[in-house]
Parts: C-alpha cells; structure tokens; sequence
C-alpha cells in the first residue's frame, strides 16, 4: 500500500522522549526534590572494618537545637536483605566495615546534621578483621556473621554454617578427571579482579516521609522500586500498601542503585519527623565504601583440550569477595558460576563458586553480575591455550563456540545464539590477522550472559481520547533509554507516531509489578507486557470501531492513528472520532457508543527451572542469552610500560534492534566502562578503609581515554522476545579485559593477570622477560 | 556573618545575603532553586557542577559566592531562548543521541557552548581536551564529541586531523 510507518517505530531512532527535560536541566531527580518542611540527614559509620559497639550516646545530638530526630539500631532493630536477611538497618552490636551505619541525624540542614554528628560518642572494640577471602573461608577464621546458619534466605542459596561462606554453588557435568585424562593439554592458572565502583554521577538518594495514618512515601533513585516496597514493608512488618516508593529520572545506576540503599535509614528517621520529609543523599566519599561495589575474585582455571583443540574439560574455583554483608553476591556467586565456561560446547564441567563475607565494602550487583570478572579470567586462559596448540584464538573460539541448540554447561538447549557471528564481526572489525607492526597487536574475547529467571513484568497502555497514548510500567529510566524503547513499542502496536506516546514514571501506587530493572531483562520481560498491553488496547479499539464501521473487527487495521476496513479503504476513522471517554456519540449511530480503552499485559516465564544443589544442573535457568564478543588493538611502549588502545569492535546479539542510536550509546557506554576496569579503576584499601575515596585518585574514564569505538549489531532473534529482542545493557564490559589483554600479549609476549593492567605491571614483566632472555614466539 | 553579594544569572540581576562559605553551587541550587547544575563530587573532580563565569567553564562546587560577587553567570537554564528555542549544542545533543542518564549534561553542553564561542572549528582532540574535566559514566563520551563536532560553525565533521588546509 505504500503508506509510511508511524514515526519511532521498531528498528528506528526517534529522539529519547526524556531529551528535552535533561538538555536543559529541568529533570528533577531526587537529589534535586525539596518539600516542605524537610530535613537533612547525615549518617555516622564505623571508622573501623570489624568491631564491638561497647557504647553509644546520642542524647547530646538530640539536644542540638534543629535536629528534629536522631535514629540507632536500639529504636531502630530492623533487617534487610536481597538475598539473605543479614544487614541491619542501623548496627545492632557488631560493626562490620569501615562505613556500616551506626546512627543517623536528622536536621534543619547539613550543617547542623553534620554537628549532630560529631556529637555523638561511640565506643567500639576492635575485633579481628577479615580481608583476604582465601583466609576469611577458613574453619578456623572468625566469624563476621555468627548467626548465619539462622537467618532467613532466598531460595538457591546454600550457605555453609559454622564458616564466612554465605554461597557455595556447585555445577557437575559428565566427568572432569575423566575429560583431564583425555586431554592432550592441560593447563592451568588463577587470575584475580579488583574492587570496582560504580560510579554513577548521581549519588544514592532518597526522601521519605511519613502521614499520619502510618503510610510511608519513599522517593527513591532506585532500579528496584516493587522490591523496595516490599522489602520494607516486610521488615516494619506492615502492608504492602502502606508503603509508596516513587521513582523519577535516575542519574545512572549500573546496578549500585539496586535494592534497598538509602532508604532504609531515610524511612527509620521519618517515622520520627512527625510528617515532616527526610532527604538523604550520599557524598561522594560515602560512594566510595559505604556504597555497594563490585565483587573482587579469585578464579583458578583449569583447561584441558585435545591437541585439534577440542574442549574436553574445564574445572574453576571461583571467590567473590563479598564484603561485610550479602547483599545480591549469593545471586551473582550462583548465575556467575553457572555461566563460567562462557559460551562454550565442554562436556565435562565441574565449577565450585563461593561467595565469601569480609570486613570489606559490599559486593552488590554490578553491570555483568560476575561476568566480567569470570570472563577476564576464561578469555585469558583460552588464549593461553591457543598458544600451546598452535591454534589461532579466533578459530579456537569458533571451535568450540556454542550455536542454536548447542546444550549449555546446565542441561539447556540454547536458542537464539549469535555468538559465532559476532567472534567473526568483531574480528572482521578489528581487520584480524592484517597488518603487523611492533609492539602493536590485537585480541579478541568473547562473552554470554544470563538473564534472572524466572521474572514477570506488567503494564497498562491507557489510549487517550484524541489518539496519544499512556503507558504505564515500572521500568526505571537511568540513561539507558528503556521509556523511550518501550514508547516504541506502544507506538509501533498502536500505529501513531511515538512523539504521541508518554511513559509515567514508576509508582508503586500507580504502575503495575515489575520484578526490577537489573538483569538486561527489560526489553524482553517488560517490552512483552508493552506489547501485549498494546495488543489488547487495538484490540479494545478495533471492537469499538467494529461497531462505528458496522465491519466485523476481525477486518479491520490500524495504521497512522486511523482504523481501516480492508478491502473498503474509503470506510475509515480516525481514532480520535472514534468515542473513547465520553460515551455519547451525537450522530447516526446512536448515543452511549464506545468507552475508555485500557490495555493490560502481563509476561511471565512458567517453564523457568531451578538449579540442583549437587549438580547445577537445569533445563531453564535463563529465559534468553546474550553473546558478544570484542576485539582490540593496542600499542604497548616497551620502554614504560604504558597501554595505548587505538581501536576496539564490540559485537553484539541483540536478538532484534529496537533502536540503533540507543544500542550504539549502550555498547560505547559500557565499553568505556570497561576501559576503566581495565585500565585504571581499583579501590585501594588498607586495614578495611579506602584510600582513595574521590574521582582525584580513582580514576573513571574521561573523554581523552576512550578509544575509538566501533559498535556492530548482530540479530539472532529469539521466539520470546518482543519483535525477537533480548537484552543489551550488561555484555559490552565483560570481554574487554581479555580482549586487551589478549591484545598486549600479541604485542610484546606480557601476560597479565591480574586487575588492573597498570603500565608497571607491563613494565616489570618486560623487564622480566628481557632479563629471563626467553625467547618467545611473536603472533602472526 | 553574612555579606552582601550582587550577581548576574542568566541575564537577570541578583543582590543577595550570603555566608562568605556558601559556595555558588549551593547558592543556585539551594537558594535560587536552579536544580539543573548538578552536586556530583563537592571537590571539583567531576564537571557536573560546570557553569559559565563571564563565559568561561568554572566548576562551582569549589568556588565560593562571595567571589564571584558581581560577575556574570550562566547555567544550563539560560542557554535556550526566552521562546523556548534550544541552543544549537543543545539540539546537537537531542539528534546525536548523547544523552543518556542525563546528570552529567548540563555542565557538558556549557562547556561545549564555551568552547564553541571560543574556538568555532575545534578538532576531535579540542573537543575531547575541552570536555575532558566533565566526567560521564553512562554515554562512553562518542556522541557526545560527535555532536559537538556537528556545531561546528562550518558544519563540517573532521576526522581529528587539524584544518582542511587552505581553509
């Protein structure tokens, strides 16, 4: 017929819809909210990483003329936790790290909440601190939870009482002595990852506030706005509907702002305001340690191949170090662990992950959810392989890649794998095997991911009377673009422009349950209620219609804000003549036609699998995967030591592209990301405190220390998916260090394996290898 | 002991009552309620507090009201016209896709305006040099640079190796 798409459909880039408010700084993010009568909280944590509150007197800080209330773990005894309910909200006797709350101000301003603060005394006892994970596992390590056999946990989780292990996820496949014996190479080594922050611009914030029935309102920056709600509603003990947690534009999250953050000692000052709002906004300082991080690890890596380089067996002992509290690391221990081969066909498997307490910041969910850090580590190996085979890494890979129905390290049969096509497009990117110069070289890695599962997502497409159209979800707009794609949707299933779509902010009063923004799942868990609430809003509509046009709904289309009769183009409506709100239609038809049309869609995964506790074993432990893979060509200076990147290709199976422009600024952003991992980031700490608690000394990327980036798009779509789209938010960091350090290996025959990659660990290993006087092979 | 503090914002003039220690991002922020220049470090590290001081980038988490008494100030709320019409390297930001999170867009755009009135034709590397003390966690900084590049008073993108020559 030839008529145009509605502009913003599928597969275009229609501009963000949130562009306009934050080009010209009138998004308000919490940080940015100011209520009557609000107050200002200041919090006051430990100095030390492990220890005994002997005492603590706050009454001179209540007595501080414009404290209007001062809140300790005594009036305050409460717990939360995402996945074992071990983190007070305030410290009840024990302090676990440099940063746990131990008592909280609220104020008139800052000034006064800070002066409350130094008010306060405290008396602590130091105990002995645990900082080495391989120690803190030990029988005989103190314990920085005694109670943890008796705490209340999440499902999948398997501490292991009497120890510092809060997870011990285990995977069996085949038999790996028997895969070893096999072997005609057999290699093995460890490899370690850093402490990493987040680094959001925006700091975690909250305001809460408190009405006189009881009822808690909580504005909040955070990913996890239902889990929010509940997690405090259970722990005050009250009903889901009293409490209220309203979400706005987040300033980044990356999984830092994932469940309870600031809320919990916003909501305990509130309920003592008597009604007036608190607001808490965490320094910069405060981000650095007393927000989550990313796990440390310790991976050892045990590879065995036949000569041709079949993978035959692979064993793994991975440590995350997850700090003072559990937080979300049993998960990221469990779905890290599942995933740790990487995207690989090896009949024999065996993995042992640990999740492990220490009196260090907490490991919380971090963009990659331990992939990044088991990735660094098979990426890395795997070359190393390839170099004794003789083999090329990019033919290795594809050797031993995985492919639609390949079965994964769990029992599953995967579907939608494009992880092969993007080995090739990123090595094509990079132009693999061309050229050669000294001290330049190239490498590549590659990468999946798993999505949480089982989830569910809902949504309501409210169509409005002159044909614009409302959506309601709780999806949580940090950057990503996700409003915008989903506008999309509405807009692509409603056949009007997406400049006629606007998209609510999440309210848990107001849009419907969404399990989190986290996990990559929002494209395909809340984009498949989008679309089915779309679905059923036309539907809605062509039925009203149906009876207008006197045609039978089942001819009928919608297309450019109009319904048509097929076949009968002449008999058409626009949408806004048809009635929708009030339903008194003056005309032929008769009065008391048409109604409010209200689209509901709800998605869920019934056939998702748990994992044995023995084996690790199920068939659908992830809805969907995501593959990607990264090439890089770097210049090592044989004098110094110092890293240049001058390219890098990042491919990606997205399933299907929603919007290239927002695709594109995912995989920069996130690559940048993992310059940053690899390059420069890395918390330093001494004695549980951390030394270097500011963007002077821990460095984030700046614009001078990206390199160019080249994004590539593959589509391997998936039979589930909206329009077949999976995921994106998390891949793109996860290959980038071996991928680098892959690249620096070709180079100049350095092998780090260690995070970060510093020009003096380069520098000392050249000087080593020149003094060793090895010869080694240079890459082709 | 407060002082008395005379400012221009935006084109509209202020005479204020300051404690010498408020800096000039709390006075905007807390006191005149422009929310739009943001707190992302309190030390000067990380851009998001950026506005223009006569026309020149200053980060206003380290500068305190009291000096800056008398001078001009532009935040991200002066920059589009009074009829709502965006300033071109806020349009560039919209059509090039270099927003994402957002908070650290206000003091980027201002310090692209003030290179750009600075030096019309910046190379790829002016660009990145100039933005390179506004911090930004989400974008990977390449349509940020790329929309820059498009304001360009000529309109031409170069490819960062200097002046077409003979231009």
């Amino acid at each position: 017929m030839g008529e145009e798409r509605a502009s913003g459909s599928i597969g275009s880039s229609p501009s963000r819809l949130d562009a306009w408010e934050k080009v010209t700084g009138r998004a308000l993010y919490v940080v940015d909210l100011k209520l009557r009568g609000m107050l200002y909280a200041k919090v006051l944590r430990s100095p030390i990483p492990h220890g005994r509150i002997l005492d603590l007197d706050v009454a001179k800080a209540r007595a501080l003329p414009g404290v209007a209330a001062v809140v300790t773990g005594k009036d305050f005894p409460y717990v939360f936790g995402a996945t074992i309910l071990d983190q007070p909200f305030l410290t009840f006797d024990r302090v676990r790290f440099v940063g746990d709350p131990i008592a909280a101000v609220a104020a008139v301003d800052l000034d006064t909440a800070e002066e409350a603060l130094s008010l306060i005394t405290v008396e602590l006892e130091p105990l002995p601190a645990l900082f080495d994970p391989v120690e803190a596992m030990k029988p005989e390590a103190i314990l920085i939870h005694e109670g943890l056999s008796g705490y209340a946990l999440a499902p999948g989780i398997f501490p292991v009482g009497g120890t510092n292990i809060c997870n011990h996820f285990k995977l069996r496949k085949g038999d790996v002595e028997e895969g070893f014996r096999e072997s005609d190479v057999i290699l093995e080594e460890t490899y370690t990852t850093q402490m990493v922050q987040h680094a959001h611009l925006e700091p975690h914030a909250a305001v809460a506030q408190v009405d006189r029935s009881g009822r808690i309102t909580v504005w909040s920056n955070t990913q996890t706005p239902h889990f929010n709600r509940k997690a405090l509603a259970r722990a005050l003990g009250i009903s889901l509907h009293q409490v209220r947690v309203i979400g706005g534009p987040v300033g980044g999250g990356f999984g830092g702002k994932n469940y309870l953050k600031a809320e919990p000692i916003c909501v305990a000052l509130a309920l003592k305001t008597r009604g007036r709002p608190v607001k808490l906004a965490y320094t910069r300082e405060e981000e650095f340690g007393a927000a989550p991080v990313r796990h440390p690890t310790r991976i050892r890596c045990k590879t065995g191949m036949r000569r041709d380089g079949t993978w035959l067996a692979q064993e793994m002992e991975v440590l995350f170090d997850t700090g003072a509290y559990a937080d979300i690391g049993p998960r990221v221990c469990r779905n890290a662990g599942f995933s740790a081969t990487g995207p690989y066909r090896i009949p024999h498997v065996r993995i042992d992950a640990y999740c492990v307490y220490t009196n260090k910041p907490v490991g919380g969910a971090f963009r990659g959810f331990g992939m990044p850090q088991v990735t660094w580590a098979v990426e890395s190996h795997i070359d190393t392989m390839a170099e004794e085979l003789g083999i090329d890494p990019v033919e290795l890979r594809l050797r031993n890649g995985v492919e639609e129905g390949s079965i994964s390290a769990t029992g599953q049969v995967l579907h939608s794998v494009g992880l092969k096509e993007t080995i090739r497009q990123a090595a094509k990117g990079i132009g693999w095997g061309e050229g050669r110069k000294p001290f330049r070289g190239k490498g590549i890695a590659c990468m999946h991911k798993s999505t949480v599962t089982p989830s569910s997502s809902a949504a309501y497409v409210k169509l409005n009377e002159d044909a614009s159209a409302t959506l309601l979800c709780s999806a949580v707009e940090m950057g990503q673009g996700v409003s915008t794609a989903l506008a999309q949707i509405v807009a692509e299933e409603l056949g009007i422009p997406v400049e006629k779509v606007s998209v609510v902010f999440p309210d848990t009063d107001v849009t419907p349950y969404d399990m989190a923004t986290v996990s990559s799942r929002s494209i395909f868990f809340v984009g498949n209620a989008v679309r089915h609430a779309a679905a059923d809003a036309r539907e809605q509509l062509l039925e009203i219609a149906s009876e207008l046009l006197e045609a039978d709904p089942r001819d009928l289309e919608l297309r450019s804000g109009r319904v048509f009769v097929r076949g009968a183009p002449e008999k058409a409506l626009a949408i806004s003549d048809i009635p929708l709100g009030e339903s008194f239609y003056v005309g032929s038809k008769g009065a008391g036609k048409g109604k409010p049309v209200l689209g509901r869609g709800v998605f869920h995964v019934p056939d998702a699998t748990p994992l044995d506790r023995e084996t690790g074993q199920g068939k659908n432990p992830s809805t969907f995967w995501m593959y990607a893979a990264q090439a890089a060509e770097v210049e090592v200076d044989p004098l110094l030591g110092r890293i240049n990147v001058l390219r890098m290709a990042s491919a990606h199976d997205v399933g299907k592209s929603i919007n290239p422009q927002l695709i594109e600024g995912q995989i920069q952003g996130a690559l940048a990301m993992g310059i940053g991992t690899t390059l420069f980031e890395e918390m330093e700490l001494e004695e549980g405190r951390v030394r270097n608690p500011s963007f002077l000394d821990y460095r984030i990327p700046s614009a001078l220390d990206v390199p160019e980036m080249i994004p590539i798009v593959v589509e391997e779509p998936h039979r589930q998916g909206p329009y077949g789209a999976k995921g994106l938010g998390e891949p793109a960091l996860a290959p980038t260090a071996a991928a680098i350090a892959n690249a620096i290996y070709a180079a100049c025959g350095v092998r780090i394996r260690d995070l970060p990659i510093s020009p003096k660990k380069v520098f000392k290993a050249l000087r080593k290898q020149k003094g060793d006087q090895e010869e080694r092979p240079t890459r082709t | 002991m407060k002082r008395s503090i005379r400012l221009t914002i935006n084109g509209f003039p202020y005479e204020m009552e300051v404690e010498p220690r408020r800096t000039l991002l709390e006075l905007l922020r807390d006191d005149l309620d422009l929310t739009g220049t943001k707190e992302g470090c309190g030390m000067g590290e990380c851009g998001a507090c950026t506005v223009l001081l006569d026309g020149r980038p200053v980060k206003s988490c380290i500068l305190l009201a009291v000096q800056v008494n008398g001078r001009e100030i532009t935040t991200i709320e002066g920059l589009e016209k009074s009829d709502g019409t965006l300033h071109p390297v806020q349009q560039a930001f919209i059509d090039h896709g270099a927003i994402q999170c957002g908070f650290c867009t206000p003091g980027m755009v201002l310090t692209a305006k003030a290179l750009l009135d600075e030096n019309p034709r910046p190379t790829e590397l002016d660009v990145r040099r100039a933005i390179s003390g506004n911090l930004c966690r989400c974008t990977g900084y390449q349509k940020i640079v790329e929309a820059i590049l498009a304001c360009r008073r000529d309109g031409e993108k170069l490819d960062g190796k200097g002046p077409e020559s003979g231009s």
